[in-house]
């Protein structure tokens, strides 16, 4: 089966700095996929560079089976929500309009239901929303656009905790309900660890990490107790690293915590 | 195709910019040339051509500013090719042109019939340039429009791509260019003939000249869109 998004040796540089080295992923259908990695990590270039607002410096980028570049019948299958997105002066409604005429399979009801769900001024100027409801906006695009590869960049700047959870809730039933190639960057990986089914980790450029989520929450764990305890258990695991308390003379034993790997863990890039 | 025309409607959704603003500030200048006749020794002189006609243009030019500094990035984040983009927006500046110059063409005839406004103000009327039968006056308004708007679509371009130094460059490049042709023709000692060209330029034959020059902006500004990202 052709995977959805099919990346191969892609590469970005910029005059000062290699964005993105050689990334070799391949995405497959109706799946929810965590991009992973710390700020500047290459996150948020490989995202653009699917969306086709990016260009690669090498490599090669197929999505739905096709370069999206300059390829309109491709592009209205793809959504891209940033965080950092300028809109130009629009209310909030024209900007939901401009994007129902865009997406062939722009679901109105939802559209409208996300905006009274996040309590999104429909005809408050964009710039003067707020951060949190700008991400808000993004977001009801995102969901009611119904494309085929959604992406999310850190779609939830600003978004507080029960924002978020909306956001995770109604993107987990609208993809229950219409299966497609999710991808979701992202900081918070507690919050959103149980929604996702594959993990991408990338640092400094390269792809360090790449297998489902199940795999890799199962590569290693956390281990508290007694020092002694701790020790015997872990025996000869690899580990991460160690903390140990050693408290004052004349109190109980010294504690500590490892974080240890074991059993099948996912496919690591060196 | 589509592409292009959601891209038209995309920057139609700022009706009030495109469609309302234009002739605001016609008016405005309209207005204003009245009193400046009227109630200033401006009037005194026997030349009754006001310049507020060029007031719609400069809004123009500024909408094809707008059309691409501002509305680009949202533009591309809806799935729109940069083509598409720039293919939907060039349609929008001929149609507003085509219809526009209508207007102005309208415009002139009533000025015409009501002898100026009925103070001899020839603010539609403008020598040289619209004079000449309607269609003619249709077709060098209309395409002086598109012509500003497809200018201002690329420096909106460049400065989406370089910012405000790409901008100054750009404007200081195309200043040094005017300059350097200026020099070349007092080396070839061509003004009396470029002088002639222009003399005997028809109305007609200046509409050939800004299609000339509207299609090399369209073609400049495309060769700026292609790289561009937001």
């Amino acid at each position: 089966m052709t995977a959805t998004i099919s990346v191969a040796g892609l590469t970005r540089r910029y005059r000062d700095h290699l964005a993105l080295d050689d990334i070799t992923v391949d995405l497959e259908d109706a799946s929810i996929t965590g991009l992973l990695g710390r700020n500047g990590a290459g996150k948020s270039t490989l995202m653009r560079i699917l969306a086709a607002q990016e260009f690669p410096s090498a490599g090669r980028v197929r999505v739905l089976g096709e370069n999206p570049m300059e390829n309109d019948a491709i592009l209205r299958r793809i959504v891209l929500v940033r965080e950092d997105q300028l809109f130009p002066d629009f209310r909030v409604y024209q900007a939901l309009r401009a994007a129902s005429w865009c997406y062939p399979a722009w679901d109105d009801g939802l559209a409208r239901s996300l905006v009274a769900d996040f309590d999104l001024p429909a005809n408050r100027l964009i710039k003067k929303l707020s951060r949190g409801m700008r991400s808000a906006l993004g977001i009801v695009i995102g969901l009611a656009a119904q494309a085929d590869v959604t992406l999310f960049d850190e779609p939830y700047a600003g978004l507080d905790a029960v924002a978020r959870q909306i956001f995770y809730d109604r993107l987990l039933a609208d993809y229950a309900a219409h299966p497609r190639t999710v991808v979701l960057s992202t900081h918070l990986i507690d919050e959103v660890a149980d929604l996702l089914e594959r993990v991408v980790m990338i640092d400094r450029g390269r792809v360090v990490l790449d297998g489902p989520a199940d795999d890799v929450r199962g590569s290693a764990t956390t281990v508290s107790g007694p020092a002694v305890v701790v020790e015997q258990f872990v025996g000869a695991r690899q580990t991460w690293g160690r903390r140990r308390l050693d408290p004052g003379p004349g109190a109980p034993a010294p504690l500590g915590t490892v974080v240890a790997a074991g059993g099948h863990g996912a496919r690591r890039q060196p | 195709m589509t592409a292009s025309i959601n891209a038209a409607r995309y920057h139609l959704a700022q009706r009030f910019n495109y469609l309302v603003l234009p002739w605001m500030v016609l008016l405005f200048a309209f207005l204003a040339d009245i009193v400046i006749l009227e109630l200033t020794p401006a009037g005194n002189d026997p030349n009754r051509w006001v310049g507020g006609l060029a007031s719609i243009y400069c809004v123009i030019f500024i909408c094809g500013v707008v059309s691409v500094a501002r509305s680009l990035p949202f533009g591309l984040a809806l799935g729109l090719s940069r083509r598409s983009y720039y293919s939907g927006t060039a349609l929008l500046a001929v149609a507003l042109g085509a219809s526009y110059g209508l207007v102005i063409t309208a415009l002139q005839a009533i000025e015409r019939a009501t002898h100026g406004w009925g103070i001899d103000m020839a603010f539609f009327r403008v020598p040289y340039i619209l004079e000449g039968p309607w269609y003619i006056t249709w077709l060098t308004s209309a395409v002086a429009m598109m012509l500003l708007f497809a200018y201002g679509m690329w420096f909106g371009l460049v400065f989406r791509r370089w910012g405000l130094a790409g901008v100054i460059a750009f404007a200081a490049a195309q200043v040094t260019l005017v300059i350097v042709g200026a020099v070349v023709a007092t080396w070839a000692d061509a003004w009396a003939s470029i002088g002639h060209f222009f003399h005997t330029l028809s109305a007609s034959g200046l509409s050939g000249v800004l299609v000339v020059l509207l299609l090399a902006l369209l073609v400049g500004g495309f060769a700026t869109m292609r790289r561009v990202t937001v």
